[in-house]
């Protein structure tokens, strides 16, 4: 059973759904898929469904359709709803026609004629609407109204002198009918248009102007964008979009009908929804609007053809719209809980029973108060200082969570200065013997601070690897470091997929999320050494300088890779099974090495990681503060040997005087502590220890 | 069936209601500090009830032994029994009763140890009350597990706890209610309804009629007050967890089988001395602090409720304190007594304080 669970967690992809949920994309996959579903229901059930005479006809349909949505679409975008477009199409219709066929007009001029009627038609929704403030819904349905009796007006004292006369205009009758490269000119023109959309709405600023409208009114107008103006200006859109279809229209057809545009705005309205164009604004592409009026039209020519009634066509189309508006607001309203829900992905991962840390069990982990003596620095002064690092001259320094580097003087640390910012909460620092300071920080990557302070960015990413979902290239949660001996950096990045803020929440994954990269100043080249590591964390060089021995905090263990030498590409374990939580790995002056251990684990939550399916939910119907998380308040400082023995341990028994390590430094016979929820930094003075020893690293040329 | 169906649609779209929600904090539970506060007249480990004596003397449970209690604290031993005590009590006449886990004794009285009741063996006494006639009013919170095996009876959603009416001269016993999900208290109001404590269902089960309204924590013993009214202790607050792991069957089995109790998800009577407990996300620390508004896993809360059955203000010791598992809450005038057997302390108040910490009488404080 167990083994089931373990392979099932192995090599089901868990992780891909919530990965793919917040991809941008995913909300235009999303009609795209109901439109390839749609073909194949359709195409199972009526012969020649596709079919290129078919596929013609369909497609300049389409695609008078699809003007009438951009437009209905840029509305919508802004925040509004224009429910007149099938009254605008209408008396536009009537117009193209009037000019063409009985004032005898050339293609042009009658385009032109009609485009400004639609625009006119448009802003008068635009002023009242835009500038004088009156209800979307209601201002158009009341001009949808209007301009429809103005249609029946005017249709019944021109439509038999339009019907009558056949006017000889080659370069009208081309708009129609007309083909260019085997393909309809109406096709070229909305193609045309529908590039211009997507780079207005995406790549210029007045697109930028309509999208930040319609996302939150009151904050655009406060930031100074002209709202009334782009509000009218998109009733505008609107209004030329539907001259333009029905220019189209009008040269395909030359039917005065009195039925035209009739319940065009639902159609529309259910094609841009469909596609996926928010009813409440600030959400929508050009490629959702074509989507939604490919489905749409196909839906309603498959019905046709499938001799279903107009009324029963239009009963369905309306259900539509109804479900999709109610989908639209429900996604919009929960995706992001959905993101959440499905994006923590436990894993499976057993740990065997740790060592035991009772004061009287005659482990070496057992509890004792050798950090009882721990005195404080920056007491209340420091927030957050993950890791510390001391210069030639003493001072010390560390990061804090205000994203800066923060200095304290010797001899006594009792005056602070900020000595860079860099704006990301630093991480892992190491202080090199020429005054550089290299430093992993998290969301951002790796920094040098130059011994005159200017603050350098040293890598931001590395290779992509070839499978993932999520954008693995960027560091995200650069954590701890150390300088080889030949100048390359080894990092690693704790998690690839949560960002600094919400690190703990990997430790409901326990997944290979993490990795240790190196950077080489001799080409500057980043590259991924080690994937799939359950966050990686302390990192220090080995005695030989060709391997390090690394940290993987949820799996408890240290290991060691070698990156050169006879065993380079090799990994062997160090320590299995610590009794907690290890962080931050140094060196101490006798050759040995000092591991922080940021908490204890806990039977329940090694339980638990026994139980991905039990954190899955957890993670689903708890709020994040009730979650099981890894005792982060509890933590010691361990000596070990290279080869894995632990020398000795330093508990602070109950924690009152130095909660929370996860890091610790040895400089001249002091060993220095800190801690990533932590308001101080200890000083604890060691026995036996080297009294010149200080832990600067050698800089190659970085 | 259908439920699972409408759940998941509601989940799809998201209408789902959590059936892990816990009442929060507020109003009448709104957090004071006054129980971390208060003077702590007597601190002893092992402390478990208290009664006062018609004559005015404070008795105090502590391990096996009877403890008088002087107004400055000191302790003195009146009595030692075999076994240690899980509920207290003084008769009208001043004779002690005292059970004894799975047994009852009277002082004074021929009569042998009370075993049994209805032809079932007590199990897990946790508390003695007097109704208005005089009869013992006994709380058995399980017939499956013994008062220090409580968190098997939460994690096996125990409800097997009964509450029995015993007269003390005759030793005549009636079974008042039965199926309770941990009995921990009970008390009589002047109208003769019964009400009492079912702590794994966080509410107060009027006997006979039903339940009062869900509580943000889990109740123990309830105590008669001056007024008609009366105090509820409550051992500890709720948290979400505990309620999800009920649901989760295979892990809380496991748990059960392979975890010490004390490590347990679950309710405790005082926490955050041993870091193999375990810990939620809003419990750890930060910049050296734990926050008041963690998930509590001890908790120190106690609420007065009047003669109306309708709860007026309560007393906290919050996250991070320290007297938190109050057990039992007695009222002697303008003293508040509150027995906190998370930290095995005796702990004093002022009843204006609390008044005017929970704003009754128009002051804020």
């Amino acid at each position: 059973m167990n083994t089931l669970v373990k392979l099932r967690y192995r090599f089901w992809p868990d992780k891909i759904f919530g990965e793919l949920l917040q991809k941008p994309w995913m909300e235009t996959a999303v009609p795209l898929l109901v439109l390839l579903l749609v073909i194949a229901f359709f195409s199972a059930r009526i012969d020649n469904f596709i079919s290129i005479t078919n596929l013609n006809d369909t497609l300049r349909q389409a695609c008078e359709l699809g003007f009438v949505v951009l437009g209905m679409s840029i509305v919508l975008i802004v925040g509004g709803i224009d429910l007149s477009v099938g009254s605008i199409y209408a008396l536009c219709n009537l117009l193209a026609l009037y000019c063409v066929n009985v004032l005898g007009f050339g293609m042009i001029p009658a385009v032109a004629i009609t485009l400004v009627a639609g625009g006119v038609l448009g802003a008068v929704n635009g002023i009242l609407v835009g500038y004088l403030r009156m209800r979307a819904f209601l201002t158009t349905m009341v001009t949808l109204i209007v301009y429809k009796a103005l249609h029946d007006m005017l249709n019944a004292t021109v439509g038999v002198a339009i019907s009558a006369n056949f006017p000889d205009a080659p370069a009208w009758d081309y708009l129609g009918f007309g083909t260019f490269l085997s393909l309809p000119v109406v096709l070229w023109v909305f193609a045309v248009v529908a590039v211009a959309g997507h780079v207005f709405l995406t790549r210029l600023r007045a697109g930028w102007h309509v999208m930040a409208i319609g996302g939150n009114r009151r904050s655009a107008y406060n930031t100074g964008l002209p709202v009334k103006r782009v509000v009218a200006l998109s009733y505008v859109a609107s209004g030329v979009f539907a001259a333009t279809a029905a220019i189209f229209f009008a040269s395909r057809l030359a039917s005065p009908g009195a039925d035209t545009g009739k319940g065009l705005e639902i159609v529309v309205l259910t094609a841009a929804i469909l596609g996926g164009i928010r009813l409440g604004g600030g959400k929508g592409s050009v490629m959702k609007a074509v989507l939604g009026t490919l489905i749409i039209l196909l839906l309603t020519n498959g019905m046709l053809r499938m001799a279903m009634s107009a009324g029963m066509s239009r009963v369905i189309l309306a259900t539509i719209l109804l479900l999709a508006a109610l989908l639209d607001i429900r996604w919009f309203k929960n995706r992001h809980k959905a993101v959440q829900e499905l994006y923590v992905s436990p894993g499976y991962m057993e740990l065997p029973e740790p060592p035991s840390t009772a004061a009287d069990s005659g482990s070496p982990f057992a509890l004792n108060d050798k950090l009882r003596q721990v005195e404080t620095i920056g007491l209340g002064e420091i927030e957050s200082p993950e890791d510390v690092a001391l210069d030639a001259d003493d001072n010390l320094y560390c990061g804090n969570r205000h994203g800066d580097i923060i200095r304290f003087f010797a001899p006594d640390y009792k005056r602070q200065e900020v000595y860079a910012h860099i704006g990301g909460q630093p991480l892992g620092i190491v202080m090199t013997k020429q005054g550089t300071l290299f430093v992993c920080v998290g969301g951002m990557g790796l920094y040098k601070v130059n011994p005159d302070r200017s603050v350098e960015k040293v890598t931001d990413e590395t290779n992509r690897s070839l499978f993932s979902i999520i954008d693995d290239s960027r560091l995200r949660l650069a954590d701890d470091l150390d300088i080889a001996p030949d100048g390359r950096i080894f990092f690693s990045e704790a998690t690839i997929r949560y960002e600094m803020h919400e690190w703990p929440t990997d430790s409901l994954e326990a997944r290979g999320n993490g990795r240790i990269i190196c950077y080489d100043p001799r080409n500057r080249k980043t590259h991924t050494c080690l994937r799939n590591l359950i966050f990686p964390n302390g990192i220090v060089m080995a005695s030989d300088g060709q391997s390090i021995l690394f940290a993987e905090s949820w799996a408890c263990r240290i290991s060691r890779y070698w990156f050169d030498g006879p065993k380079a590409g090799k990994v062997e374990p160090v320590i299995e099974n610590l009794p907690g939580y290890p962080d931050n790995l140094n060196r101490a002056s006798d050759g040995n090495y000092w591991l922080a251990i940021m908490g204890v684990r806990n039977p329940v939550f090694d339980l638990a990681m026994r139980k991905p399916g039990f954190r899955r939910r957890m993670s689903k119907k708890l709020p994040g503060d009730e979650w099981l998380a890894p005792n982060l308040n509890t933590g010691c400082i361990a000596k070990i040997s290279e080869s894995g023995e632990v020398l000795d341990v330093m508990w602070d028994l109950g924690g009152e005087n130095h909660p929370m390590i996860t890091s610790m430094r040895e400089h001249k016979g002091h060993l220095f502590i800190g801690g990533i929820h932590n308001n101080r930094i200890g000083r604890l003075r060691l026995e036996n220890a080297d009294p010149e020893f200080a832990d600067l690293k050698e800089a190659g040329n970085a | 069936m259908l439920e699972v169906i409408t759940q998941k649609l509601g989940g799809l779209m998201g209408l789902r209601r959590s059936n892990l929600a816990v009442p929060i904090l507020d109003g009448v539970f709104k957090p004071n500090n006054l129980l971390e506060e208060a003077k702590v007249l007597a601190e002893r480990e092992g402390m478990e009830d208290m009664a006062i004596a018609p004559d005015g003397q404070l008795l105090v449970a502590c391990g096996s032994e009877v403890l008088a209690c002087n107004d400055k604290g000191g302790l003195s031993l009146v009595a030692g029994y075999d076994a240690p005590i899980t509920a207290l009590a003084v008769l009208p006449d001043g004779h002690r009763v005292v059970a004894l886990g799975d047994r009852i004794e009277i002082e004074g009285k021929a009569v042998p140890p009370l075993r049994d009741a209805a032809g079932k063996p007590f199990r897990a006494i946790t508390s003695l009350s007097l109704s208005r006639d005089g009869a013992l009013l006994i709380c058995d919170a399980s017939a499956q597990h013994n008062t220090t095996h409580w968190r098997y009876d939460l994690m096996e959603k125990g409800a097997s706890g009964r509450l029995v009416s015993v007269d003390p001269s005759s030793g005549a016993a009636e079974v008042l209610q039965s199926g309770l999900q941990w009995a921990y208290g009970a008390w009589q109001a002047q109208d003769g309804c019964i009400l009492v404590s079912e702590s794994w269902h966080h509410r107060l089960r009027r006997v006979g009629k039903g339940s009062m309204g869900e509580m943000p924590g889990y109740p123990a013993r309830i105590t008669p007050t001056a007024d008609g009214g009366f105090w509820l202790a409550m051992f500890a607050a709720r948290m979400q967890i505990v309620e999800f792991v009920l649901n989760e069957t295979d892990f809380r089995r496991e748990m059960i089988a392979t975890v010490d109790p004390d490590y347990w998800i679950s309710p405790a009577y005082s926490s955050g001395k041993d870091f193999l407990e375990p810990l939620l996300s809003g419990g750890v620390k930060q910049m050296g602090i734990l926050k008041p508004w963690a998930p509590p896993r001890s908790y120190g809360l106690a609420v007065r409720f009047d003669a109306q059955r309708v709860p007026v203000m309560s007393v906290h010791s919050r996250v991070g304190g320290e007297n938190h598992g109050i057990v039992t809450v007695l009222e002697r005038g303008e003293e508040v007594l509150a027995l906190s057997k998370g930290a095995g302390r005796l702990l004093q108040l002022d009843a204006g304080t609390i008044r005017r910490a929970n704003a009754i009488g128009g002051e804020y404080v």
